[in-house]
């Protein structure tokens, strides 16, 4: 293997690399020392790195490299203590995040070697007819760009030749932080802890503290229990008129429009009703087909319907409107259209 | 129910016949296999097989009438699926004449109402609701015409084009498969997809048909939702946009006036039609895409729709993105045919006759009683057109007319 591809500063900057990890563990770092007051510094630039996180999506001010490349392994400890998704969530993409921005400034053989550690197959454009400057292969492109929700980065719109998809700093960079962040979040799954420190469990407390104060009522809000047609989302419009009529609906048709139903809080026994017009309805098979897709029954879990793009790909999405453009997902519509309702309605008092 | 034990022995015969030759399936023991019974019409899934021996002597046991396997590789192959570990999967496609309007307009087809008050019927595509009674369920009898076959070669050809130009495939990393029946199958092993989830493959699948080119969106949004502007009009020469210059290249060629209407260009029509050579050199060739008076941004989105629609690879998209797909078996029989899913070398695909290759009943003849078949073809017979007669047909014609529901044993 290359060594010695990444110097001491890389890997204060970069603490997420394989090798920032091995060396981390030469170190030997014991979780019963973090408390020590000898490492009180490294402690703090720990809680900072959560902190900042929390509150403005950033790790904060960089220190020398022998407090930097310690504090990520302490702050991810942390991070597992508040036993939290939303901190989890929050702190590998502000880790991820001041990654990509550190990106820009670097040669593009240092790019290169980031990438490589995340077992990309990489390299550097050597034909001078196309003006990009990397070469990805298209599996690990689309590893990290189907959550990205911007048009440009949809395949279709790409260079794409010969297994390889040409890109420019900019966007192999921003790939990277998808990468990171997965692999941040991946280390964040741990779940059996071992016996921490007392001060580490305290610090932790404090930091849950602070992320409840921060976290928007909004990510804790569910759906409210009355179904309210009138803000379905054109395409389950569509498939629930087909539906009520006893129309030829698709295998995805149907279960978009049952998962949908399900989700917003429709029992079984409403939807089953409205596949009594289909001229093939076997009570006993709907029921069970229906009660499987909310979770009642088999694997116990409850499927959601699949997200626009997808839709978009079977022809299920049909008339989108204007409030269709800024979702991506038909339960997501539902929810804000809900919500414009209520907010236009008038307060009861 | 004598046709349906001719069939049945028909097939018993081909898989206990130790000259019959199932090709290997890769990874057998981590693949889900799954069986359509003959007689109970069920299907039986979530089978699993140490090796190739095993699953013949399974086949000429049981006989069923159609046989498939995961795409997938699992853990527990036995499991119920979300306990199977699931650890991978072949990039597959699926083409097939049913999703592709063919020059024949299916008038081989039949469809019969199942309103039990109404029974109507008519040939062609199946319509969207009866004629008469307006109900929406219909029984099918379908037909795989030369004509259905070639349409699907085209696209197998487009798609198998796409994956290796743009994909970097190479052909022998594409297996490629004639169903058995209307379409082709294209089959991917490579370590380097069979990760890929859902969602990526959602991504392939939409390069592959050219859902979502924002080149074809005749507005994008401004830096503020609010303005909108037209977008300049402009290709350069990879993926997609080479693809649609190549297309608007061989339009703009033979085009034609009533083309021109099709594809829904109004009144222009000499500004077009006199100026190819201009069109092909300055716009084409030079990307300087306003050259031509009267052909604007507009019109080019529109030539470049129309030529969108014709370079993509008609898949059945639902196929792709299933990384839990069961896929017919290679060398095993079509239930609807009798007809052999058989591989072919993708370089073969102009020259490779599927009505030759796929015939697994080659000796003997049977005596039928045919309701109606159009004119076809098995090899080197050509057959039919029959309608209300009784007919000496060679074994694998019988047996394809049975299973499509045409013809009975003859008493």
């Amino acid at each position: 293997m290359e060594t010695g591809r990444f110097t001491q500063t890389d890997l204060a900057k970069y603490p997420f690399l394989k090798e920032t990890a091995k060396l981390v563990k030469q170190l030997g770092l014991k979780i019963e020392e973090v408390a020590n007051p000898d490492m009180a510094v490294i402690l703090n630039r720990a809680e900072e790195r959560v902190r900042e996180a929390i509150l403005s999506i950033s790790v904060g001010k960089k220190r020398e490299a022998n407090v930097e490349i310690p504090s990520f392994p302490v702050a991810l400890m942390l991070v597992i203590a508040t036993k939290n998704s939303f901190i989890k969530r929050r702190y590998a993409l502000a880790e991820a995040k001041q990654a990509f921005s550190d990106m820009q400034a670097e040669s593009s053989e240092k790019i290169l070697a980031i990438a490589r550690d995340f077992d990309w197959n990489i390299e550097l454009n050597r034909d001078f007819a196309v003006p990009l400057e990397f070469a990805v292969s298209f599996a690990d492109y689309l590893r990290n760009t189907t959550h990205l929700r911007d048009k440009k980065w949809k395949l279709v719109n790409r260079l794409l030749a010969n297994g390889k998809v040409y890109l420019n700093k900019q966007d192999v960079t921003r790939l990277l932080q998808e990468e990171v962040q997965r692999r941040i979040e991946k280390r964040l799954e741990a779940t059996e802890l071992p016996a921490l420190p007392e001060k580490i469990v305290e610090i932790a407390t404090r930091l849950l503290e602070l992320a409840k104060e921060s976290i928007g009522q909004e990510e804790m809000e569910g759906f409210p229990k009355v179904v309210t047609q009138s803000a379905f989302p054109p395409c389950i419009v569509a498939l629930y008129e087909a539906a009520s009529k006893g129309r030829h609906l698709s295998h995805i048709g149907r279960f978009t429009l049952t998962s949908f139903l399900v989700n917003i809080g429709m029992s079984p026994e409403k939807v089953a009703e409205l596949f009594k017009s289909f001229s093939d309805y076997n009570e006993r098979l709907t029921r069970y087909q229906i009660e499987h897709i909310a979770g009642e029954r088999g694997s116990r879990t409850r499927y959601t319907p699949p997200q626009c793009v997808t839709l978009q790909t079977h022809g299920v999405c049909v008339n989108p409107d204007a409030l269709c453009r800024r979702v991506r997902h038909p339960l997501t519509y539902y929810k804000r259209k809900q919500r414009q309702f209520s907010s236009s309605l008038p307060k009861a008092s | 129910m004598a046709s349906r034990d001719f069939v049945y022995k028909k097939f018993s015969e081909f898989y206990s016949n130790p000259s019959t030759v199932t090709p290997q399936l890769s990874m057998i023991g981590q693949r889900e296999l799954g069986f359509l019974l003959f007689k109970e019409r069920v299907m039986v899934r979530h089978k699993s097989f140490e090796s190739m021996s095993s699953l013949k002597r399974f086949l000429s046991e049981t006989v069923p009438s159609d046989v498939y396997h995961s795409c997938a590789y699992y853990e527990n192959p036995e499991a119920e699926m979300s306990k199977k570990g699931w650890l991978g999967a072949d990039l597959v496609f699926d083409i097939d004449a049913d999703h592709i309007p063919t020059p024949c307009d299916k008038v081989h087809d039949e469809w019969t109402c199942t309103n039990s008050k109404c029974g109507f019927s008519g040939k062609g595509i199946t319509p969207e609701a009866c004629p008469i009674c307006g109900g929406q369920k219909f029984e099918t009898k379908t037909w795989a015409c030369e004509l259905c076959l070639e349409a699907a070669r085209e696209e197998t050809a487009k798609l198998i084009d796409i994956l290796e130009k743009d994909f970097g495939f190479s052909h022998q990393e594409m297996r490629v498969f004639f169903s058995g029946h209307r379409g082709y199958h294209v089959q991917i092993e490579k370590d380097a997809v069979k990760t890929l989830d859902a969602m990526a493959r959602k991504e392939i699948v939409d390069y592959v048909s050219g859902i979502g080119l924002s080149i074809l969106e005749d507005e994008a949004k401004g830096k503020t939702q609010k303005r909108r502007r037209s977008t300049p009009f402009h290709l350069h020469n990879f993926g997609w946009h080479k693809r649609l210059k190549l297309g608007l290249q061989s339009f703009i060629m033979r085009a034609t006036k009533d083309d021109l209407k099709n594809v829904g260009i109004k009144g222009n029509y000499a500004a077009f039609l006199e100026n190819r050579e201009v069109l092909l050199k300055r716009c084409i060739e030079e990307n300087r895409w306003d050259s031509v008076r009267g052909i604007g941004v507009g019109t080019w989105r529109k030539l470049a729709k129309y030529v969108q629609s014709l370079e993509a690879a008609k898949i059945d998209t639902v196929v792709t993105t299933d990384i839990h797909r069961l896929i017919r078996m290679s060398g095993t029989l079509h239930g609807k045919t009798g007809l052999l899913k058989v591989e072919f070398p993708a370089k073969s695909l102009e020259d490779f006759d599927p009505l030759r290759e796929a015939v697994a009943f080659k000796e003997g003849t049977a005596r039928v009683s045919v309701s109606e078949a159009p004119e076809f073809r098995l090899g080197d017979n050509t057959l039919g057109p029959y309608k209300n007669q009784v007919v000496e047909l060679p074994t694998a014609a019988a047996v394809l007319l049975i299973c499509k529901g045409r013809a009975e044993v003859a008493q």
